[in-house]
């Protein structure tokens, strides 16, 4: 029994691809966060060209929301609903430039506060396919079928947290992750995939250096 | 009763084959949050243009598939939405109604000039993409043409399902929302409608009817026509 499950480790280990990561955060002020104070996750708009996947900010907000130091996270769409329109993609502030005049439109400053929102952070980059390689075929008869042959391909995941602090309305600075995830894909009649979970490792080490960030 | 089994076979095959070659979506009617803005003191009266009962949109993707978005009233149900955050009141007119029967300080008819998507295919992205583009007329309540402002709306989502019908509607929810944001944030501005409520512009044009008519056919422009297109920003120098 006790030989099976560290056979089933050792090959889920095994069936991992390579991952490198780097995490860095540039702090401009100092940070806190109450028990009543909460931090909402955007994305950058899609006007100005970011496509941050929508599954990443979900992840980042599980990510910090989770364990027990988690933080309390207001759902970016309530937010967005409860502040409409001021942060849909076009009309959101591109930077903390904006926040006063923001704050002064009627009703902003008080839906903020009454959702406890000491923070928003704004996610801005994805993850790419930056290179791939090799070659895989796979044939079927009515003997039975297989694969033969080797595949490997690249993954870069790079981005970047903005953190505005909404009470002092500037900012606080960026933290980002920069992980990039080699995938391969050997098969020998059955193929093995070895893949690298680049995106989510990715969003655990952000989520981490972020709370880390914010609580201090 | 073979040739029958096989002929019913075949004609399943290629039914099957031909559902997997289109895709249908139907658009839920959308929410506009209630927003955070002070209303517009002005009456106006909403028409509500025939077209918008049952807007239904076709797109080929060369040689490979056949979109069609079918909006139904989601345009209806969106301004009258909208309308009813911005102003102080507002009366909804059918296609039918005759807007004379009717006490309003401004006659506000919206309409769809454009309607196009994107699929990742077309687009070679992970995301579909809609863009949106309605002329907003504006009469004083004597059937003068205040005003004429087309609104060009983008909305993006990623494809996140086998398909991507659910995607495609969120991306032309998105398009809506953008459209709602732009005419919130400009409307006043750009059409100068708050002044409709000290009056009409001018005196009754002889054939109100007939201008009405007009506003939704014209292709020349009017001095007083305003374009914003935008896609990334509010293009400040049609302001």
């Amino acid at each position: 029994m006790r030989q099976s499950r560290f056979l089933v480790v050792l090959i889920g280990l095994s069936l991992a691809g390579c991952v490198t990561s780097r995490l860095e955060d540039d702090r401009e002020k100092v940070t806190g966060l109450n028990e009543d104070q909460s931090v909402v996750i955007m994305t950058k708009s899609y006007h100005s060209g970011n496509e941050t996947e929508g599954d990443y900010l979900t992840c980042i907000e599980k990510a910090l929301e989770s364990g027990s130091k988690g933080i309390n996270v207001v759902p970016h769409q309530e937010f967005v609903d409860q502040l409409f329109p001021w942060f849909e993609p076009r009309t959101a502030p591109a930077d903390t430039k904006g926040l006063p005049a923001l704050m002064g439109r009627p009703g902003v400053s008080k839906a903020i506060e009454d959702m406890g929102v000491r923070y928003v952070v704004w996610l801005d980059g994805d993850t790419e396919r930056v290179a791939e390689g090799g070659s895989l075929s796979c044939a079927a008869g009515p003997g039975g079928g297989g694969c033969f042959g080797f595949a490997w391909w690249q993954n870069d995941a790079d981005y970047e947290a903005a953190v505005w602090d909404m009470v002092g309305r500037e900012s606080a600075g960026t933290v980002s992750a920069d992980v990039s995830g080699t995938s391969f894909l050997p098969a020998l009649v059955v193929p093995i995939p070895l893949i690298a979970r680049t995106q989510t490792r990715a969003c655990k080490g952000l989520a981490q250096q972020l709370r880390a960030f914010i609580v201090q | 009763m073979i040739d029958r089994l096989r002929f019913a076979s075949l004609a399943g095959l290629a039914a099957i084959l031909m559902a997997g070659c289109s895709s249908t979506v139907t658009m839920e009617m959308p929410t506009i949050p209630e927003p955070r803005i002070e209303k517009i003191p002005v009456d106006v009266a909403v028409r509500i243009p025939a077209e918008f009962e049952n807007f239904v949109h076709v797109e080929e993707v060369l040689g490979k598939s056949t979109w069609t978005i079918d909006l139904g009233r989601s345009n209806a149900n969106f301004f009258t939405q909208l309308f009813g955050h911005m102003f102080d009141s507002v009366v909804v007119l059918g296609p039918e109604d005759d807007p004379r029967d009717y006490q309003f300080d401004a006659l506000i008819e919206p309409e769809i000039e454009g309607f196009e998507f994107a699929t990742p295919e077309q687009s070679q992205s992970d995301a579909f993409a809609v863009w949106i583009r309605y002329r907003m007329s504006i009469f004083d309540s004597v059937g003068n043409r205040a005003s004429s402002w087309t609104v060009n709306a983008y909305g993006k989502a990623q494809k996140e399902e086998l398909g991507g019908g659910d995607s495609l509607k969120r991306a032309a929810i998105l398009a809506m929302r953008d459209a709602a944001a732009l005419i919130i944030m400009q409307m006043e501005k750009v059409t100068n409608i708050r002044q409709l409520a000290d009056g009409p512009l001018a005196p009754a044009p002889e054939d109100t009817e007939t201008l009405q008519a007009d506003a939704e056919h014209d292709s020349e422009a009017p001095a007083s026509v305003i374009g914003i297109f935008a896609i990334g920003g509010i293009d400040d120098a049609a302001e």
